[in-house]
This record gives structure tokens, sequence and C-alpha cells, in this order.
């Protein structure tokens, strides 16, 4: 009872047309990193957002440290002692690592003193092992260094409780073990970590014990040593799930090649260099997985070959034509399909209905237009034949798909995207977000394309995912292509490795 | 602290919601206005009154209102035009000079020796492209350049207001009436170029009301079934969803910005050729159309049909407006109650995306 | 006063440019809090019609009776931009189309001439004005004098506030807190600022500068009201805006040059030089034109300042 940091009894939280949180109980004792494993929408964020007073509770009672409690603010959890680290960083991109650790704070003079607060800032940081530099603004930053600016602020405040959402999702492998290091550091102290994750294997590896949360209720609370992979996994989704390596009907063909780019270079949104001499091929009915760190290149690699974005040099080609450069149409009608990492506002849009969305790429063909005036029947027809055949759960044709779930978010999109009868079809994090159904079914289609003929570029940052569907590997790291290897003889070190950006020969 | 309301993000918009928010801001405006009138000494509902039946209440005054209305039919439809796409084209009102001008211009030197059908044809024509590269200059900046468009759009507004001035009273153009000197004035059309007006149901119709009415449907037409209102539609929800399936957005925009611009200028071309059969550059600028179309657009919540609506509603309170004025109306008034009703609506958007709901007081909050 | 004609211009060019730079500064810390005003100009006619009424009504001393015209006019100016932030913050509205309404609702056909009309303002000219000062008696020194010691003291407030805006900015907590609220509202917020409260108080200083602007031009540039005095100073201050990289200092600069361009019509007018007036009066809203052109293609690809979250509502429980 002395011992419990955080307990939360029955809390409900209702949204518009949703419980998020349905009576969980959950809690933590001082001095361990507890880990809230649950799928994409069991309620691990709502749940810390309550914690930490950004949503208030219908129902139920928070303790900290064995009083009752009830957070008016984030601010008011942050003073009690709870700090959040949140999977997409609260930073201020345009101040200095030193401007965002003292933001907020209560005990800042009125005029910044900004030699005290960079020497506070080093000695935090040095404490706990987490290199950063107090001057440097964040945008300037890796990721990682971000993420680390986001735990001295919290430790700034002085809070004993860490809440880190989904840490390691943009983190290398590497980094991921300084951050562990770190989080033991902080509990040798006898601070407490709340770790919110849905990858079992580093929950596995870091935690001392783990809640399990299913549908916004708690599943149940075990200690780490009594458990196994198998067994939470079970607990997570209800009942027991593999992935393994999946099985081809049809093998591709390497050697018919249906796209393939040579020498591409492009620059990203600000102008710098994105793509250094990138070539790649995908052959007939190949799927090629491109494992890499998010933000190295692969938004603009997708583009490039969409598009959507045009390349400086290099070209690319679909079955042996040459697709123009930064054309979306021509890519489109040469054969290309494109499922977006961003799907709700790139690849779909989200206020219309599902009938425009459906005719997104044919609604130019003779068939849904004429006259430059578009043929609503058979936009409807179209639309309504393509929600049968993918089974897309929506009341009606007219709903907007902004209202949908994420899962028949992504089926709409692979309707369309496989309607138009492409060559190749590039998916960026197709399973990101989704539940363990729907992620069946999206690697379902993606294999069942590639085993009809379909070559598939595969961008994901999920090693896991790419392991068990592609047929070969490359690895992007800062805008190069620097490894090529069949998937079968890649292992998960040594993709870490490259990820990470260590040379191909040193990680031999 | 903590508010009494809260608001609910609504998941869908019921359709009812399009007819009942314009009626409520109206109402929501009537009821500030009556507050701002009572708190300056005067009777609202003497004024409601006077206002409803100088602008409604006669075959005359339904007249004037029509009249009054059919500029802002076409400024509306300006704003709504380019408002659909997310470009803030506030430059109805310079638009609708130049396109003045350029009706005028084609009525000068047409007017008598051409057939008079197709001298008003040429000048809706020249209206219409007046009025079109005029707003093109700003869409074009918008699309090359990024360039804030509500800012240039501004701007030009008050560089037309100095062309205008030019044209009549610091130069000798072609516009300008040599005759007179002491006070310039434009030089008259040739009857032949006047527009006809007709008679329905006993109102007096202008032609540029008509077509003002034509444009609407054409104009709901593009929107509802075309391939181009489709493109305009997707860049408006998304950007990069009309980047994605290859739209031309860069074209879109300029397009866009000039067929609004080309409907402003139809409205200018309508003051020349309807009612004051010259360059009237004080008239033009002395009314505010081209501001009172955003007040059009917005509360016809941009669909073009609306627009026309609401063109008669405001019409008829502006009409009002003239007739009225004197010592007891003071002038400012009409456009006080304008910016209120536009005001309102752009509170009451906030009902199509919110549910307002009582916050209970059962949930204390500890401020730690 | 000296008549080199570069010293007039520049003289004028500082006393046309101190209604732009108020209303720019003000938009300086509106938009530095995430809200994009597009109100100014109805903010700086509703400052200028109640400051020319209040310097006819409100008796005593001249010092006293312009202090409070002033306060007046920014007072009214701060009323009209609460409602502005009621409908963009708490109302979370389109901001553009609420800054339009607030400028049609306040601007020259609106409010601002309905209470002229009742207020009987444009009948008499304000017969107390804020004139210009001889500082330290100096204002005759050759050309130093009339560019620096010769002014309003408005002027010279001017002067002094740039200076603490930048301090407040750049140097104090509340400044960085406010600079958070307009980047990254989700940021603040979860750090415990009240994004509310610190939109709301700066969209409120902006109008109460809007409003000392306006008063500028009723009080000391004309100085008698008329319908839509300002002809547009509040866009072009919008536009200052964004060409002084929302710092004060650079505004200040911007507002000068404009205010050069303003009086260029009437100095070279009144000196029969042979350059027709049209031209001239269009020059500042050319230069608009073309300094917004170059400020959005030369630095599109740079941060340059402007806050991340300008014209976005924040919205707390985003699902």
């Amino acid at each position: 009872m002395t011992n419990s940091a955080v307990r939360m009894t029955g809390v409900v939280k209702r949204f518009p047309g949703v419980v998020a949180n349905d009576g969980v109980n959950f809690e933590v004792l001082k001095g361990e990193v507890h880990a809230l494993l649950g799928e994409n929408g069991a309620g691990k964020s709502t749940l810390s957002n309550i914690l930490t007073g950004l949503y208030r509770p219908d129902e139920g009672t928070i303790e900290l440290n064995g009083a009752p409690m009830s957070f008016a603010s984030p601010k008011a959890a942050l003073d009690a002692g709870i700090g959040m680290v949140h999977q997409h960083f609260r930073l201020v991109e345009p101040f200095t690592v030193a401007e965002n650790v003292i933001l907020g704070n209560q005990e800042t003079p009125f005029l910044i003193d900004a030699e005290s607060i960079i020497d506070r800032v080093n000695e935090l940081a040095a404490r706990y092992d987490m290199a950063v530099d107090p001057n440097a603004k964040i945008w300037q930053l890796s990721v990682g260094e971000q993420q680390r600016v986001e735990i001295l602020k919290v430790l700034y405040r002085g809070a004993q409780v860490l809440i880190l959402d989904e840490p390691t999702a943009v983190l290398t492998p590497i980094e991921a073990d300084a951050l562990f290091r770190t989080l033991r550091a902080m509990t040798a102290e006898g601070r407490t970590v709340i770790f919110i994750s849905h990858k079992l294997d580093e929950v596995m590896s870091v935690s001392d014990r783990i809640t399990v949360l299913r549908g916004g209720r708690t599943v149940g609370t075990v200690a780490t040593m009594d458990t196994s992979t198998r067994e939470l996994a079970s607990m997570m989704v209800g009942r027991s799930v593999e992935f393994s390596r999946v099985v081809r009907r049809n093998p591709g063909v390497p050697a018919d090649v249906v796209l393939s780019l040579s020498q591409v270079n492009c620059d990203d949104d600000r102008g710098r260099h994105a793509l250094h001499d990138v070539s790649l091929t995908v052959g007939r009915g190949e799927i090629v997985g491109v494992a890499g760190v998010a933000g190295n290149g692969q938004r603009e690699l997708a583009e490039v070959i969409a598009g959507m974005r045009s390349s400086t040099s290099g070209r690319i080609a679909v079955a042996g034509n040459e697709v123009p450069n930064g054309k979306a149409r021509a890519a489109i009608a040469g054969g290309v399909a494109h499922v977006p990492e961003d799907r709700l506002h790139t690849g779909l849009a989200a206020g219309h209905s599902v009938e425009d969305n459906m005719a997104l790429k044919n609604y130019r063909t003779p068939l849904l237009s004429k006259f430059g005036l578009l043929r609503r029947n058979v936009i409807a027809t179209q639309a309504s034949d393509l929600v049968t055949k993918y089974d897309v759960k929506t009341p009606d044709t007219a709903t907007p798909v902004r209202l949908l779930s994420g899962g028949n978010v992504q089926k709409v999109l692979l309707a369309r995207e496989f309607s138009t009868r492409p060559k190749v079809l590039m998916a960026a994090s197709p399973t990101r977000g989704l539940d363990v159904g729907a992620i069946e079914t999206v690697r379902g289609r993606l294999v069942e394309a590639a085993d009809d003929g379909v070559g598939i570029l595969l961008i994901s940052e999920d090693l896991e995912e790419i392991m068990s569907l592609a047929d070969r590997i490359v690895v992007i790291y800062e805008g190069r292509l620097v490894a090529d290897m069949p998937a079968a003889d890649a292992t998960r070190e040594q993709l870490g490795l490259l990820m990470g950006g260590a040379k191909m020969e040193a990680s031999r | 602290m903590k508010s009494p309301i809260r608001l609910e993000r609504r998941l869908k918009q019921p359709r009812w919601l399009n007819w009942a928010i314009p009626f409520i801001s109206l109402l929501g405006a009537l009821i500030v206005g009556a507050v701002v009138l009572l708190a300056t000494g005067k009777n609202p509902l003497d004024v409601y009154w006077r206002i409803l039946d100088r602008g409604f209440l006669s075959k005359r005054s339904i007249t004037g209102t029509l009249r009054t209305a059919t500029p802002l039919a076409f400024t509306g439809m300006c704003a709504a035009a380019a408002f659909r796409l997310g470009v803030i084209n506030i430059g109805g009102e310079g638009q609708l000079y130049v396109g003045a001008v350029g009706a005028a211009l084609v009525g000068l030197w047409l007017g008598g020796s051409v057939p008079v059908g197709i001298t008003i044809i040429v000048m809706v024509v020249a209206g219409m492209l007046f009025g079109a590269m005029y707003a093109s200059i700003v869409g074009v900046l918008r699309s090359q350049f990024n360039t804030n468009e509500i800012i240039t759009s501004l701007m030009m507004n008050y560089i037309a207001g100095i062309i205008l001035n030019y044209l009549i009273f610091n130069s000798r153009s072609y516009w300008r009436d040599p005759r007179s000197v002491g006070f310039p004035s434009g030089k008259p059309l040739d009857e032949r170029a006047h527009w006809p007006s007709y008679e329905l149901f006993g109102f007096g119709v202008s032609f540029g009301f008509l077509i003002a009415v034509v444009a609407a449907i054409v104009l709901w037409i593009i929107y509802k079934r075309s391939r181009l209102g489709f493109e305009i539609g997707i860049i408006a929800d998304s950007p990069r969803a009309a980047r994605y399936v290859g739209i031309r957005t860069k074209w879109t925009i300029v397009a866009v910005t000039a067929m609004s611009g080309a409907l402003a200028g139809i409205g200018g071309a309508s003051q020349v050729g309807d009612f004051a059969h010259y360059l009237d550059a004080k008239g033009l600028q002395l009314n505010n159309f081209g501001y009172t179309g955003i007040v059009v657009a917005a509360l016809a919540r941009l669909n073009p049909l609306g627009a026309i609506l609401v063109a008669v509603l405001l019409g008829g309170l502006t009409n009002a407006g003239y007739s009225l004025q004197g010592p007891d109306f003071p002038s400012g008034l009409v456009g006080t109650l304008q910016g209120l009703i536009l005001f309102t609506a752009v509170a009451g958007e906030i009902l199509t995306k919110y549910r307002l709901r009582a916050n209970r007081a059962a949930s204390k909050a500890v401020t730690a | 006063m000296n008549s080199n004609i570069f010293i007039v211009i520049a003289w004028s060019a500082i006393f046309y440019g101190t209604p732009l730079f108020f209303a720019a500064l003000g938009g300086v810390f509106t938009e530095r809090s995430g809200v994009l005003n597009l109100g100014v100009e109805g903010m700086m006619l509703i400052g200028g019609v109640t400051g020319a009424w209040a310097s006819l009504h409100v008796g005593g001393s001249a010092w006293f009776t312009l202090s409070a015209a002033i306060c007046i006019a920014m007072a009214a100016g701060a009323v009209v931009a609460a409602l502005h932030a009621f409908l963009c913050v708490t109302l979370k509205a389109n901001q553009t189309v609420a800054g339009l309404s607030i400028t049609i609702f306040a601007g020259a056909v609106g409010l601002s001439s309905y209470f002229a009309n009742i207020w009987k303002v444009a009948e008499d000219p304000v017969t107390r004005q804020i004139r210009r000062l001889d500082v330290f008696g100096l204002a005759d020194t050759p050309i130093v004098g009339p560019l620096l010691f010769n002014h309003t003291i408005l002027t010279y407030l001017s002067w002094v506030m740039c200076a603490v805006a930048s301090w407040y900015l750049f140097r104090t907590k509340i400044g960085l807190q406010l600079r958070a609220v307009g980047e990254s509202p989700q940021t603040a917020d979860a750090m415990g600022i009240n994004v509310v409260k610190y939109r709301y108080i700066h969209t409120m200083l902006g109008g109460a500068l809007a409003g000392l602007g306006g008063a500028f031009y009723s009080l000391a540039i004309v100085p008698t009201w008329v319908d839509g005095m300002t002809k547009g100073a509040g866009w072009i201050a919008i536009a200052l805006v964004i060409f002084g990289f929302w710092r004060p200092g650079l505004t200040l600069l911007g507002a000068y040059l404009f205010g050069a361009l303003q009086s260029l019509g009437t100095v070279l007018k009144s000196r029969s030089f042979d350059i027709p007036g049209d031209v001239l009066d269009a020059l500042p809203f050319v230069m608009t034109i073309v300094v917004l052109v170059l400020v959005s293609t030369r630095f599109a690809h740079k941060r340059i300042g402007a806050p991340a979250a300008l014209g976005v509502p924040y919205e707390r429980e985003e699902r």
C-alpha cells in the first residue's frame, strides 16, 4: 500500500461515439518500470492522458502515493510529480533545448538567466547518460536526441513518475538500448516509469511488471519474470496469434522487372538532398521490403516513384517504360499504385465520401465522366461494388471516410488502388495503427496481389512486418540504399545495425 | 474558472443545419443590432420596421432592392467561388471596378455602331475578361509564389479605386466626358448600348440580374457535377490528396481565381450597362459592393444559388438604408448591421462542427 | 523646419510610419500568440473615432484630454479585439473570416461611421490635437533636429515600445511562453501554460495598439475624423508584420519605409514635381504586394519566424 506510486480505480472515459476507458484498474509501485501493454485503440493513450491531467475521467479515482488526486490540467499533474513523454513530441521546434526545458516552469525567474539553465540541463543530462547540447535548436536534433529533451523536461520539473508513450517507435535499436539504460538509472534513484507499448519483445526486456489493456478494460497485471510473449499476446488480442513468414502461392519473378529506379536523386520539402543515387528494381510478383528508421528518405522515395515529387536526376521506369518526371497522372496511368503512409489526408480526401474517394484515381476516365461532367450513378455503382468486394464496413457509400475506423479506411484505399489494376504497388507502413484483425487482412491482400503478379515495394519501419512478408530487403539510411539482400539471409540484428548507419562490412 | 457551456465535436453534420444556420445567424444579428440601437438611443423595432417597409413591402421598393441585389449577387458568387477552393479572394471590390472599366470601354466604342445584342454581349464578355485578368494576378501570385492572397487582393482593391479616379477625375482618358469641365464625369454610353430591363410580376428586373441567376445555376452545376468541381473539392479538402492524384493545383487556383474575378467583372459591367450608363467612378466606390459580397457568400454558406437569395435580402437592407438615410437614420447603420450578420454567421458555423453542451458542475477539479 | 526635401521625407516617414508601427506591433503580439487578426483596419477606425470623440468631449487640461482620448481609443480597440478573440479562441471560428467580419462590422461604412454620425464627431475639427514637441529645444538643430527632436509624444512612445516589445518577447519568461503558444499550443498546454489566456490577452493588446494607431490618424495626422480615414493602413500593417518577420525592430523599419511611401504623394505634390498624384497614391499598395511576393519567394523554404500555429484554432481533446 505505502509502496504504491499510482493507483487508478474504475476509470471511465467516454468520447462522442466511443468509450475509450471502461472501468480500468491500474496500480504502479514506486521504483519499478511498469509496462502498459495493449493494441492501438485499447485505451492506453487515453489512460495516460487522464493520468497527466489532459483529460478528466468521467468516473473513477486516481491516487498518487496513496492520496486521492484529481488533476485539472497537465500543469497540475506535473506539479504533483507526474510527467509524460509523448509519442509525438511536445517540443517547440525553433526554440533551443534549454528553452524547451524551462518552458512553463514556475521557478524560472521573470528574466531568463540562460547561463544557470544551461548548467542545470548539462548536469541532469550527464547524470542520466543523455548526450544533448543545451544550445542546439530542436529542429537541428535527431529524433533520438529530441526524445532526450522530452525526458530532460520532465526530470527538470522533478517528476517522480515518468510516462513514456511508445518511446521506441522512432528509435534505432541502438538508441533504444541507450533509452533503456537511462530508464534503469532513473528507477535506481527511486523514480517510477510507466512504459506504454504494443511491442511484446521490448516490454519483456525493459519492464518489471506489465498491465495489459484490451478494448478499454484491464485484462490483468503480471510480473514480467512470470510470463512469456505468447501469454502476453493472447492477453492482448484475446486469442492466440502467430506472425510467421508467409507462404506464397506464386513466387515472384525478379528477372521480369516491373519497377526500376536508376541513380535517382531528389530534394525534400526544405530543399535538402533527400535521396542519393538510389537504384532499385522490383520484379513481377516480388515483394521488396524497404527497411529503415523513419525520416531517412522513405517518404521522398515513395513520392518520387508516385510522381508526386520531381527527381533532380536519374530515371524511373515501370514495366520498361520510362515515367515522366514528377507527373502523378502519368505514373498512375503507367500502372503505379500507392498506399501512402498518411492514408487519411494523402491517400484519401478525408472529408469526402467513400464514393468520391473510390473514384479519386479514375474519375477522369470516359467511364466516369463525359464532357467534363461526372457520371454520378456510375461512380456510385463502382463504389458499392468495391465496398462489397473488399468488405468495407460503412453505413453507406455517402459517408465521409474520416468517420470510418482505421482498418476500414485502409480497406477503402487498398480497394481503390487494386481496382486500378496496377503493375507496381507501393505501400508505406500499411499496417501501422491497425488492430490485429485488420493487419491480417491488409497483409493477406498484399500477398494475394503479389501472387497475382503485382510487384510490391513495402516501405516499413516494422522489421517484423518486412521480415515476414518480403522476398528481398533493402535498407535505407540517410537517403541511400545501404544494403540489398534476400529476406531469407537477413537477421534482425544485422538489419538493426544497418538501419542505424553501420557499414555493410561491419555488420557482417 | 470554467465556462458554463462546452463544445462537443459533431461527428456528422445534420442537413437541416444548412438552412437553419443562416436564419439563426440573421436572428442573432437582429438581436445584437437591437442592443446596439438601444444603447445609442434608437428604437430597434421602429428601425427594423422601416427597413422592412422600404426594402421589401412595395413593388417600387422591391424593384430597388433587386437593383441593389444585382451587383451583390455577382460579388457574392465571386467570393463564394474562390472561398470554395480555400482561396480567400476579397478583391471582388476591385475586380468589379475593373469589369466596369472594360465594359464601359467596349460599350463606348461599339455602342450605336453594331447591333444592340452584339454590343451587350461584348460588354458582358469584356467585363468578365477584365475582371478575370485583374483577379488572375492574385491567383498567379498565390499559386507561383504562395503569396498571401488576402492581402494582395485587398491591395488590388485600393489600386483599382485609384485607377478609377485617374480615368475619370485626373486624366483626359477615353472614359471621361470631355464636356464635363467643372465636375468631371464619365462619358455617357450610346442608348443602343443600354441593357434591357424586364417587367416580371410587376417588378422591374434588370438584364444583369437575369445573368446572375443563370451564372448561379452554371456555377452550381460546376460544383455538383463537373470534374473541375470535383477537383476543387479535393484541393480544398486536402491539398496533399490533390497532389497524390495529380490534380494540377496551381492551374486550378489560377483558373478559379480568374473565374471568381470574371463574376465580379460582370457585376461591374452590369453597373455600367444596366444602371449608370457611364463609368461612374464615384458611385462604384460608394457602395462597397465587393465587401458586402463577402457577407453574402458567408451567409449563403458558399452556395451560389443561396447567394442570389441572400443578395436580395442584403440588397433590401442596403436599399432601405439609401432611401432612409438622414439625421435619424445615420450612415454606417446598414454597414454595422451587415457586419453583425457576418459576425453571427461566422459564429453560427460553429454549430455545424460542435454541439453545445452544458458543463455539469459535478466534476469538481482540484487545482494542485 | 528645415526644408531640405530629403529631411522632409525622412521626417514624414517617421510621422506617417508611427501609426503603421503601432498597428503592426499589435499584429506582432497577436500573431505571436497564434491568432491571425485581419480585423486591424476595423480596430484602427474604432480607435480613431472614439479618440476623436474623447478629444471633443472630455474636459480638463489638454494633456488630460489627450491622455484620456488615447486611453479610450486603446480600450475601444481592445474591446473589438476581444470580440475577435471570442470568435477565434473560444468559438474556434475560421480566423480569416472572423477578422474580415470585424473589419466589415467596425470598418469604414460600419460601426465607426455610425458612431461618427450619432456622436457628430465629423462636424467639428479636433480642437485638441497631438502636436509635435520641441525636445530639449533641439528641433532646429540641422538635420538631426527635425528627424529626432521634433515629433509627437506618441512617436517617442513608439520607440520605447519597440525596445520594450523586443525585450518582452525574447528576454522574459512570459515572452518565451507567448512564443511557445504561437508555435505549438499543444506543447504549451502540456507544460501548463494557459493557451486561451495568452491568446485573449495578446489579441486584446494587439487591438489596443491598433486603436492607438487609429487615434494617431484622427488626433495627429489629419487631425479630425473622416469616415474610413485610415485608407487601408490596417491592411498594410498586417503585411508589415510579415515583412518584419514577426520582430518589433524590423517592423519599425518597415513601417518607416511605408510611411515614406505614403508621404511621398503629399510631399512631392506640394513641391509641384511632375509625377501623377495617382501613381504616388498607389505606391504603398503596389509596394506591399511586391514586398509580400519577395518575402514569400526568397524565404519560402526557410524558417523566417512565422509562428507555426498561426491561424490554427487550438483544440485540446482531439480525436
